[in-house]
């Protein structure tokens, strides 16, 4: 079998590794900007142009410094949590149609987005393992905090991610992006802004991030990691927060597909893909900016006595109004 | 409430002969020496005729062959002081804390540094000294001079008989601190915690401890104003202006009217500046990081302000005995006045947002409860007492400056939680926003300080001054030289510090961050 120069291409450069882990420190850059501005700091403005480059400077530092593992750490578990949790997240992608069509032509299949999901689930159990395995009081509870909080937003993302697979009649993400003439988020707009509040939740961003509450765990399950893995730990993270926000674009908005597009139509579905998931950005970190943390108790409270109830009912109300929403 | 005189002539139909003699130390402030085993009939005395009274400070003097104990007990308008005094030999005297569970740590710091023991305490451990400090060596008595203090130290803070489980079933010892990112400074609280829940709490303070009021016997008058500064640097002016009271006060000096406004203006400026610091930091303790940055962006028009006042930012050292050391200058007044302006547009919006905003009210709504019996009962201080619904303000209580010619009001709140606490502070940064304006808008012409001697004549005064974090009390004793007899500092924290095993227990684990900074601590005052 020759060696396809085009699948090596899409592996590895676009839309796949390169392009994901590119992508990933830009987002984290508007991120950290719209933060910044948002609560009257400049941000990053000293590399690169107006800061850009300043996650990928971050992360050569990070790559350059002394590498400690704890004597007591469980050796294996603690030393490769990080990087395979950035593998599963960056594998996810290879399901999401980011220029129209997935990173390996056929990839994906009839199921792909409980695929999507599971792995996302898994990543986020590996989070819990590198915490687990440090052996350090802080770590601990940060790592039982994302534990405790996996369970409870899990089983509500699943079933909001259902009413698009239900609108769509399918359970392939590309498919059900395709099928949104008009986007979901506009038909169903009650379960979108739900999937947004979960996401907060699955990305421990406030005001569900308990697992990282530094005045009273200080870094949570990362408090022992330094140097290379936690350069890898805080780029799986990032990625975890566009694999997030790419998630929502595909069932919500459209995925890649826009309204305007002419000429070579890669490129069209690309910048439509890209500007849908800055949006998401956008909408997270404001909500990210106005909250105070939750308790963890309280966070407790809010998946399951209103998030997974409210999820239901949306679900239920979406099967209801399906057959007049779905001619469109 | 009952008035002074009505309390001393009460002290003096049950005491009887037990009185040694009374004295005056300065205007409206009585000294009442008591035989010894008679100071806990005094006390109580004072804290029945006055409900809200409550023991400020108790200081230890070395008198030579004996030691002077004093309980300086705050009722409504001024301090009465009750003495005793301990044979050096065989220093014990009674312990109060069983009637006033507030002197505990008052007791503790004198058991420290002065060497007396005091009979029936609960917990009598060393509180600001180090575990393996030399048994008999008691920094405060004359006899010690700096130059035998041993110079190293081991195992500071750590007893022999700690361990991470109690003995209590199902009980786990956490430890927060001393190094902690939820404490800024060092300080060590041992939580016993049942799952989730706080049962107990052991504070042990005494890292940061300088020993300042050693250091200021052994400088002059004039060095001291600068070393008290240091104690804490938030509120540096308001150590420097209880100092130089306390001192104008042994020498009879009064300060010219422009400097009394001066000195106000300086002291809110470091109320607004404190308390929006701690605002903002309660942000960050509850994980609101935009509010954090809001309230430091605007604390900076008060440090503009102070630069334009006192030539630096933070470490003011403009107040002096006699008057403070630099004038306003006229171009500046208008300068001010519109930063304050704007800074008042800000509070309406921080005031509506800590109202309103529904996550940071699920962390601080009912959460680190203190009643208003518990308050009085553990001589809390300042904005943690007002927001307990206690009335005390020593502005209004004892002027000093030119409080007694400036309208404000004082702000209490009567929930006790977190969030009172926060919101006093909140109200109050709005109140010496107004006192600024109109001691601005009446600022007095004339002289801005007198010429005073370095000695000072033989004498004692207390001086008292609302510092952000609440009553801040000072001794100062003269022998008639240019150099202190003895210099007793009382900080706001040390009153208020014993609360927090109070408004820990019984809460959850999450909440000890929330409910421990709304106590506005400040360690480096604490250990002094």
């Amino acid at each position: 079998m020759s060696l396809d120069l085009n699948f090596v291409f899409r592996v590895l450069v676009f839309p796949g590794f390169a392009f994901i882990l590119l992508f990933t420190m830009f987002c984290d850059w508007v991120e950290r900007k719209i933060e910044a501005r948002m609560q009257n700091r400049m941000g990053p403005i000293y590399t690169g142009p107006v800061g850009v480059l300043q996650p990928l400077a971050d992360f050569i530092k990070l790559l350059t410094k002394e590498d400690i593992v704890p004597f007591n750490a469980k050796n294996f578990v603690f030393r490769f949590a990080p990087i395979v949790s950035l593998s599963i997240f960056v594998f996810s992608f290879a399901f999401l149609p980011i220029d129209g069509a997935s990173v390996v032509s056929g990839s994906n299949f009839e199921g792909d987005l409980i695929l999507v999901l599971t792995l996302v689930s898994i990543a986020n159990f590996l989070l819990f393992l590198s915490g687990w395995s440090s052996t350090n009081p802080y770590s601990a509870i940060g790592a039982t905090r994302v534990l405790t909080q996996l369970l409870g937003y899990d089983i509500p993302l699943f079933i909001l991610a259902l009413a698009p697979a239900f609108l769509a009649g399918s359970l392939n993400i590309a498919a059900i992006a395709n099928k949104q003439y008009v986007p979901f988020a506009f038909l169903i707009p009650w379960t979108f802004a739900l999937f947004i509040i979960n996401l907060q939740a699955e990305l421990e961003k406030d005001p569900f991030d308990v697992p990282h509450a530094e005045t009273e765990i200080v870094a949570g399950y990362e408090t022992e990691y330094t140097g290379r893995r936690l350069a890898f730990l805080k780029l799986a993270k990032d990625v975890q927060m566009v694999l997030g926000a790419a998630i929502a674009v595909e069932l919500f908005l459209g995925g890649p597909y826009g309204p305007i597009f002419y000429g070579l139509s890669a490129v069209w579905y690309t910048l439509w893909f890209v500007l849908k998931l800055l949006i998401v950005v956008v909408v997270t970190e404001y909500l990210t900016c106005i909250f105070a943390r939750l308790r963890i108790d309280q966070v407790l409270v809010v998946n399951w006595k209103l998030l997974l109830p409210l999820a239901l009912l949306s679900l239920a109300v979406t099967v209801g109004v399906g057959l007049w929403l779905n001619p469109l | 409430m009952a008035s002074a005189d009505k309390i001393l002539k009460a002290l003096s139909d049950s005491l009887g002969k037990r009185i040694i003699q009374t004295r005056t130390l300065q205007p409206g402030k009585s000294y009442i020496q008591v035989q010894t085993g008679a100071h806990k009939d005094a006390v109580r005395i004072v804290l029945q005729e006055d409900n809200e009274a409550g023991v400020s400070a108790i200081t230890g003097v070395d008198l030579g062959e004996t030691i002077e104990l004093m309980y300086h007990i705050r009722t409504c308008d001024t301090i009465i002081t009750i003495g005793a005094e301990v044979p050096k030999k065989d220093a014990k005297i009674e312990s109060i804390t069983d009637i006033f569970p507030g002197a505990n740590f008052h007791e503790r710091e004198v058991s420290d540094l002065f060497g007396v023991t005091f009979e029936g305490h609960p917990n009598p451990k060393r509180l600001i000294l180090p575990e393996d400090w030399p048994e008999n060596v008691f920094p405060l008595r004359k006899e010690v001079s700096v130059a035998n203090i041993p110079s190293k130290i081991g195992n500071f803070g750590v007893s022999k008989d700690e361990k991470h489980v109690s003995s209590e079933e199902r009980l786990v010892n956490i430890v927060l601190g001393p190094q902690h990112p939820a404490l800024i400074e060092p300080e060590k609280f041992s939580l016993r915690v049942d799952g989730e829940i706080v049962r107990g709490v052991e504070p042990r303070i005494g890292y940061v401890h300088r020993g300042i009021e050693k250091a200021a016997e052994s400088r002059t008058y004039l060095q001291d104003i600068y070393l008290v500064e240091r104690i804490c640097g938030i509120c540096n002016a308001c150590h420097a202006a209880c100092f130089c009271q306390t001192v104008e006060a042994i020498m009879g000096v009064s300060v010219p009217p422009r400097a009394r406004y001066l000195r106000t203006i300086i002291l809110e400026l470091n109320r607004i500046h404190s308390h929006m610091l701690l605002l903002g930091h309660a942000g960050l303790e509850i994980g609101y990081e935009t509010l954090f940055h809001y309230m430091w962006r605007d604390r900076e028009l008060i440090m503009d302000i102070m630069e334009a006042l006192t030539g630096n930012r933070v470490i003011a050292s403009f107040i002096t005995i006699g008057g403070v050391r630099r004038d306003l200058k006229e171009e500046d007044v208008p300068k001010i006045k519109a930063e304050l302006t704007k800074l008042k547009e800000r509070l309406s919006f921080y005031k509506n947002l800590f109202e309103s905003d529904s996550t940071l009210k699920m962390r601080t709504r009912n959460v680190g409860v203190l009643s208003k019996q518990d308050a009085l009962k553990l001589g809390v201080v300042g904005p943690v007492a007002r927001g307990s619904g206690v009335n005390m303000d020593v502005r209004r209580d004892e002027p000093y400056a030119a409080y007694n010619e400036i309208p404000f009001n004082v702000i209490t709140y009567d929930e006790g939680d977190s969030w009172a606490r926060l919101m006093v502070r909140l109200d109050e940064v709005g109140e010496s926003v107004n006192i600024i304006q109109y001691a601005l808008d009446h600022l007095p012409t004339g002289p801005y300080r007198v010429r005073v001697p370095r000695t000072v004549p033989t004498g004692e005064a207390i001086g008292r001054v609302e510092a952000p974090r609440g009553e801040l009390f000072y001794y100062v004793k003269s022998n008639g030289t240019a150099y202190p007899e003895r210099v007793k500092v009382r900080t706001p924290t040390f009153a208020n510090i014993l609360s927090f095993v109070h408004i820990a227990e019984g809460g959850n684990v999450a909440d000890v961050p929330a409910s421990f900074v709304s106590l506005d601590p400040c360690f480096s005052c604490t250990d002094r």
